[in-house]
């Protein structure tokens, strides 16, 4: 134990003028100055050789390289940073740490920045948000003047009538709520994303992180160490270790254990680094500004540490108002001093040593107060401060804050026997600062994610970890564990049985068994002092303990129904500052115990992360086919194609029809799936995925084939070609093409995967079709493949080399024409593509994009899944029950189109045509019937609707009820904005019905 | 400002009168309905109001709303795919208009409209046969155009740029956000006043079937005997059903969501895209709520997923660029169990006085008062009311099934 006058006492620091002194002669009026900023000290973060100037709702400041906003305008003085939520109250530095919504400011078109968190940059405009006027006048504070009328969850109970009115209540509602501004011209940022592979994560850098980390690393595991300050050390960085009984092999010095880890080349630290979240299988996410880290990780040692507990009285939230590690980091990272005459309220030591850390630099102790009994103390200091005339009120504690918009003094009470608070003993204290250290709610949000479970110790007042779940370890204070040696030591531990379960050693049983945790209680169970004013447990919500209260009575009796109504720890900062006081206000309302009361579900991101930093580059692939410049140069209109870009047309889609009917045409269809399956197993695998029959297709022929769920709703189609003996080539449509390529790995690895072998080929080759009466002509022009009717015949596949490239060509088509299909290699697909067009540009042959193919296969009838097909349209309804095939033994789907078939389909897809051959019906137009009262009926409605350039009239497809759509010719409604527009079934192709023009 | 709040300022240290009671378990009750949710809580509310049931039981496993109720997007629209669907809804949004004055509870009905976008030709064409139904059917719902779309919400990039540029909207003027929690607690209310016992923390066990017909409900904290049994427990219906032995075909599938932290109002009206499959609404506190399309596997985990944050994120920028520093500030989820036709199932079972309110899937939330509505009305009357007809149970069996897959997939 070291001597009650500490060597910290002989160092007397003073207030500096010199620093500023200069900048005060040259820029007094306008530019403020730092009176608050204390002369330079070890440990500092701040560069003070140079200094760079922001500015705070238009006032300029100075701050020097390493100062936090928060820290800066402490410096000069600055006591109010924000407005609180309902009532705008003035609002100061609480915690300082990032953990508490009072410091939230906007910072150019960032909103919700937290100003004690963000390091000061040259020329930042930081502004306070949600104010009106300003922040020091705030017309919306008059709020206050009603509270009585707007008690937790008032919104509920009011505006409820005249309803018209709502929508006026609302708006101003709204308008008084929220916080920053969403900037309309932010631009979208820089933001990216980084895979990381570890054997242990360490969460936290405090003593008890580094020493898990060292301790994981010794072992000889790779450690990630992360922690969301700006450098390492916890708060061995703002507070001085006591209570030395170390081992003398571990250091409790920060720049030794800084040095160890620097010699250590096993651990890679992070800072400024927030770990939001752990997942499922040890799956981390953490973000460093801009930066998303995914960190898969086989074992993790919490060392999270703990947030100070605030202690709720009148006027608690008052600026002036600061946790005792807040001051502590204020002091010791920045120079800056919080306040100049300080009341320090506590229940334990921490409370004596910021007394200690503040006397010695200057801040005059006005008293402390402390609710235990004399004899209880045992701080070093105790004796020192009480020598040097520190008052001190033992069985105390503090009843009010005083001040307007700043503490100006601070109201104190005596503790009766019980407790509780003696009558007329309330003393007044003058003073600008009053400091509460009143115990630790440990930070444990990774422990729960991760399924570790806490109990709450009445002894100590602060829950304690009894279960972890396998290479889940905890340490430091977040394991509830305070003193410093104890940390490193325990932590140092914890590491190491990290680094075993990573696979690094034997696991020594009695080693990783913790030791027993015997520290003096650290926190007060008095939670709440009471009073006459206001008294906050959420700081974000502005909710009072009376708020909390009334909600219980109310019957929100719950910790989640308390949170929900309250909204008590749903704000910015998720209950750090509030939960633990909220669950002994919520367990005393109810007369349970702590234990009994529960939590809430701790739920990721453990600390706010921006939507750039969770989309990263955000690249959403664009796919292009290998002669997508072609398409360019030659004035395609692209459209957008589920992943693809594709040409639309390239200037007049009706002309680029007829020309396909009239001579011939060329479409790039490399967007449509491309599976080779190979192996014995396919034939069986066909006749299962698809409706129809598979066994029976002959090498060199390719078959039509419809894919079902097992609801008989059509997934996809397309051809498959039966290449050589186990070999088979599968297209599919082109938005569908993943789909189907999941949809049939999934029955592959269901079981049905034995004897084939799946391989997308969907980009290694690119797809042209050659349609129209003279695609023949053009293909023999560059093949030495006999191309005659006879040798290749509809529905087949031959190989050949087009333009000396490999191919395979296939005789199909959506147009209805004689076509070809070729199928090449996409390195070689932009030669191909110029050799046809070269060779067929003489014979009338054009390029057609998407809307001419659309028009052509209506012309035939054929559908479009996806487009005249929904989630519910089975191939027996849709026109293609000649390719269902109810006689298979069984394939995906056969159960539902066996009922569907017995029953008869309900709605049949049809085509028709328009009474008036100039109307076109857009698709997704009804078909209606009136009703006999007038109102129309819903029969159906248009899947697909074109004017035919070839036919000269309007045509399209439908569904309508089977009894109608089973009758050619017969006439039924369309309703066309508000007119009702004639049409009448069309059974069979449009063009050419039988089929001729492809088979020639 | 209400008689209440005016007379909560001022009794003193008199505490405010109770919203629901607590009781013990009663050994019969006439009705017992399984999950304290909207839906169970409305139907409790109208068979005590419209048709005099009071002696009823509300079961609870945990705390009232703790399941998709207090989990859902809140988001009311009618502008669904089919006739049958939007005359549902439609009613549904009817009775929510009412809402805070029925039950003296302000349930911040926001009817602030609510845009579906279309990304693509095929979308466009299913917007409009949307529009088309819904007119059809008496509902305020049409396609609009970019320039529309950005009057209505400026901060939405509708210029060609984006990988997925927004072609045309769905616009349906009275879609909007609710308070969702507010809902069943408004319900709760008004049922416990009529005499309803609402039992939290009171699991079901088991349920009791002689001769086809239900006698008796197990709960962890005793039996009750009841001859009527209603299943309102979304996520967990089927397992509830299967306790009579009747299998559903749901599948059950959790759904995800997340919120930012508050921010001044800039976006008023809710957007939603399935292409992107995201949408998103301010809430009158400010904050953004988004959700996504349900997860790709089944799962009764409601632990969340990173992948699905770093998609909603990506999709939400695609849509609003100018948001990429706003922060997320949780995600959860909730459990779903899907039709295969998006459609609830609703009625009678083979189990003679078990009847079932499931298939919620991620559309049951805004349905909650038309669906405790007609619930009550069958239970009363033991005739189905003609909107819940085409939702029953043998719909399955008869080919006879309600899409709404287009409307309802990521729909909110």
């Amino acid at each position: 134990m070291r001597d009650g006058v500490s060597p910290h006492f002989a160092i007397i620091y003073q207030v500096s003028g010199a620093v500023i002194g200069e900048l005060m002669q040259t820029e007094q009026d306008t530019l403020k100055t730092t009176p608050n900023r204390l002369h330079p000290k070890q440990g500092e973060v701040i560069d003070r050789s140079t200094t760079i100037r922001f500015t705070f709702d238009g006032v300029k400041y100075i701050a020097h390289p390493g100062d936090t906003v928060a820290s800066a305008l402490t410096a000069a003085g600055v006591k109010v940073l924000s407005r609180s939520f309902k009532y705008h109250r003035p609002r100061g530095l609480l915690c300082c740490a990032g953990h508490c919504p009072n410091c939230l400011v906007q910072i150019g078109d960032e909103p919700n920045v937290r100003a004690c968190m963000r390091s000061v940059e040259a020329g930042m405009d930081v502004r306070a948000q949600n104010v009106w006027p300003s922040l020091n006048r705030d017309l919306l504070s008059l709020t206050q003047l009603g509270s009585r009328l707007m008690p937790v969850g008032f919104y509920y109970k009011t505006f409820i009538r005249p309803k018209k009115l709502w929508p006026l209540y609302e708006h101003t509602l709204r308008h008084a709520a929220g916080l920053g501004e969403v900037d309309i011209d932010t631009p979208s940022g820089k933001f990216d994303k980084q895979y990381l592979h570890t054997d242990v994560v360490v969460v936290g850098s405090g003593p008890a992180g580094i020493s898990a980390a060292l301790g994981a690393a010794e072992g000889g595991a790779q450690v990630l160490l992360f922690d969301e300050n700006s450098a390492l050390g916890g708060h061995l960085r703002f507070t001085v270790p006591l209570h030395s009984s170390l081992p003398s092999q571990v250091s409790k010095d920060l720049p030794e254990l800084l040095e160890a880890l620097s010699q250590q080349p096993n651990v890679t630290a992070f800072t400024d680094t927030s770990v939001l979240g752990w997942y499922q299988d040890n799956w981390l996410c953490a973000a460093k500004g801009a930066r998303l880290f995914k960190i898969r990780t086989k074992s993790v040692v919490v060392a999270t540490g703990a947030y100070e507990t605030p202690l709720i009285f009148d006027n608690n939230d008052l600026p002036g108002v600061m946790l005792g590690s807040a001051a502590q980091r204020l002091l010791h990272l920045f120079g800056v001093l919080p306040g100049r005459q300080v009341v320090i309220v506590t229940a334990n030591e921490d409370g004596w040593d910021v007394a200690a850390d503040l006397q010695a630099l200057g801040v005059n102790v006005a008293a402390i107060v402390d609710e235990r009994e004399h004899n209880a103390c045992s701080s070093p200091y105790r004796d020192g401060l009480a020598n040097i005339g520190v008052p001190v009120f033992y069985r105390h504690t503090i009843r009010e804050a005083i001040g307007s918009s700043a503490v100006s003094g601070a109201k104190i009470v005596r503790l009766d026997g019980r407790g509780e608070i003696a009558p007329a003993t309330t003393q007044v204290l003058q003073c600008d600062l009053i400091v509460t250290s009143m115990g630790w709610t440990p930070a444990t949000e990774l422990l729960y994610m991760a399924g570790g479970k806490s109990e709450y110790s009445a002894d100590r007042a602060e829950t304690v970890p009894v279960s972890t779940p396998p290479g889940i370890y905890v340490a430091g204070r977040a394991a509830g564990i305070h003193a410093v040696d104890s940390q490193i030591t325990e932590a140092w531990q914890a590491g190491s049985n990290a680094a075993t379960f990573a696979g690094f050693g034997e696991f020594d049983e009695l080693a990783a068994q913790a030791s027993d945790i015997s520290e003096p209680r650290r926190t007060s169970e008095r939670v709440c002092v009471p009073g006459k004013k206001k008294r906050f447990v959420c700081y974000c919500e502005d909710v009072t303990d009376e708020d909390v209260e009334t909600a219980i009575a109310e019957g929100y009796d719950s910790i989640e129904l308390l949170k929900r109504y309250s909204t008590i720890s749903m704000g910015p900062c998720q209950g750090a500052m509030c939960s633990m006081n909220t669950i002994h206000l919520c367990a005393r309302a109810n007369g349970r115990t702590v234990q009994e009361t529960g939590t809430t579900t701790a739920r990721p991101p453990i600390a706010p992360v921006t939507l750039g930093a969770l989309a990263g580059q955000n690249v959403e692939p664009v796919q292009t086919t290998p002669i997508h410049q072609w398409h360019l140069d030659h004035g395609a209109n692209m459209m957008v194609a589920g992943l693809w870009l594709r040409p639309n047309h390239y200037g007049d889609p009706a002309a680029e029809a007829v020309c396909v009917r009239k001579q011939g045409g060329l479409i790039d269809v490399s967007p449509l799936g491309k599976l080779q399956l190979t192996g014995p197993g396919v034939p069986k695998l066909l006749e299962r995925i698809y409706t129809n029959q598979w066994h029976n297709l002959r090498v060199g022929r390719v078959r039509y084939g419809v894919m079902c769920n097992d609801e008989g709703v059509v997934l996809n189609d397309g051809v498959c070609a039966h290449l050589k003996d186990e070999t088979w080539y599968m297209t599919t449509t082109s938005t569908g093409a993943t789909a189907v390529f999941e949809w049939l790995q999934w029955w592959l690895q269901s079981g049905w995967g034995e004897g084939v072998h799946l391989t997308d080929l969907t980009d290694t080759y690119a797809a042209f079709n050659l349609a129209g009466p003279q695609s023949r002509t053009v293909l023999e022009k560059l093949t030495a493949r006999n191309l005659a009717n006879k040798a290749f015949p509809y529905m087949r596949i031959r190989s050949a080399k087009i333009a000396d490239v490999p191919c395979q060509l296939l005789r199909i088509g959506f147009t209805g024409e004689l076509a070809y299909e070729v199928h090449c290699p996409s390195g070689y697909a932009l030669h191909v593509w110029e050799a046809l067009m070269d060779v067929g540009r003489e014979l009338g042959i054009a390029p057609f994009g998407l809307e001419a193919q659309r028009i052509l296969r209506l012309e035939k009838g054929h559908i479009i899944v996806g487009q005249d097909t929904d989630a519910m349209s089975d191939p027996l309804s849709a026109n293609m029950a000649w390719a269902v095939k109810l006689n298979k033994p069984d394939f995906l789907g056969k159960p539902s189109l066996m009922r569907i078939s017995a029953e008869g389909p309900k709605q049949l897809l049809v085509g028709f045509k328009m009474v008036d051959p100039d109307v076109v019906p857009a698709e997704g137009l009804q078909v209606v019937a009136p009703e006999v009262d007038g109102r129309l009926k819903i029969i159906g409605w248009v899947t697909s609707s074109r004017f035919s350039p070839t036919l000269e009239e309007a045509i399209g497809l439908c569904w309508l009820p089977a009894d109608l759509a089973s009758q050619n010719g017969a006439s039924f409604t369309i309703r066309m904005g508000g007119d009702l527009k004639a049409a009448h079934v069309h059974h069979g192709a449009f063009y050419d019905p039988s089929g001729e023009r492809l088979r020639m | 400002m209400s008689i209440q709040l005016i007379r909560q300022a001022f009794n003193g240290n008199r505490p405010p009168p109770k919203m629901w009671r607590s009781h013990e378990l009663k050994e019969y009750y006439d009705v017992v309905i399984i999950g304290g949710g909207a839906h169970g809580l409305a139907c409790a509310y109208y068979l005590a109001k419209e048709h005099g049931i009071t002696d009823v039981a509300v079961l609870e496993k945990s705390y009232i709303g703790a399941g998709g109720s207090g989990r859902n997007t809140a988001i009311i629209r009618s502008n669904y795919l089919t006739s049958e669907g939007v005359r549902f809804y439609n009613q549904s949004v009817k009775l929510y208009e009412q809402l805070s004055d029925e039950l003296n509870f302000n349930v911040m009905f926001s009817q602030r409209g609510h845009l579906t976008l279309a990304h693509t030709d095929g979308g466009v064409n299913t917007m409009r046969r949307r529009a088309e139904v819904n007119q059809i059917e008496g509902v305020d719902s049409r396609l609009i155009f970019p320039d529309d779309i950005k009057s209505l919400c400026p901060y939405l990039d509708v210029s060609d740029h984006p990988r997925y540029p927004i072609l045309a909207a769905l616009y349906h003027p009275p879609g909007g956000i609710i308070r969702h929690d507010a809902v069943v607690w408004g319900y709760a209310h008004q049922a416990d006043v009529r005499g309803v016992h609402i039992h939290q923390n009171t699991e079901v066990t088991g349920i009791k079937v002689q001769d086809g017909k239900v006698t008796g409900v197990e709960t962890t904290r005793g039996h009750i005997k009841t001859g009527t049994v209603l299943n309102a427990t979304a996520g967990w219906a089927s397992t509830i059903t299967a306790m009579v032995g009747v299998k559903l075909p749901l599948t059950t599938i959790p759904l995800q969501a997340c919120v930012t932290e508050p921010l001044k109002p800039f976006l008023d009206v809710v957007v939603v895209s399935g292409s992107l499959h995201v949408y998103i609404s301010q809430t009158d506190r400010g904050e953004l709520v988004m959700g996504a399309s349900v997860d790709p596997f089944s799962s009764y985990s409601m632990a969340g997923s990173l992948a699905f944050l770093e998609g909603i994120a990506g999709h939400v920028l695609e849509l609003f660029p100018s948001l990429s520093h706003v922060r997320i500030l949780r995600q959860w989820a909730g459990i779903c169990e899907m039709p295969p036709d998006y459609s609830p199932i609703m009625g009678f079972t083979p189990v003679n006085g078990f009847l079932i309110d499931v298939g919620w899937g991620t559309y049951g939330f805004k349905a909650s008062p038309i669906a405790g509505k007609t619930l009550a009305e069958l239970i009363a009357t033991g005739k189905p009311p003609i909107l819940i007809v085409p939702f029953r149970l043998s719909r399955f069996e008869e080919n006879d099934l309600v899409g709404e897959k287009g409307a309802a997939a990521v729909g909110h």
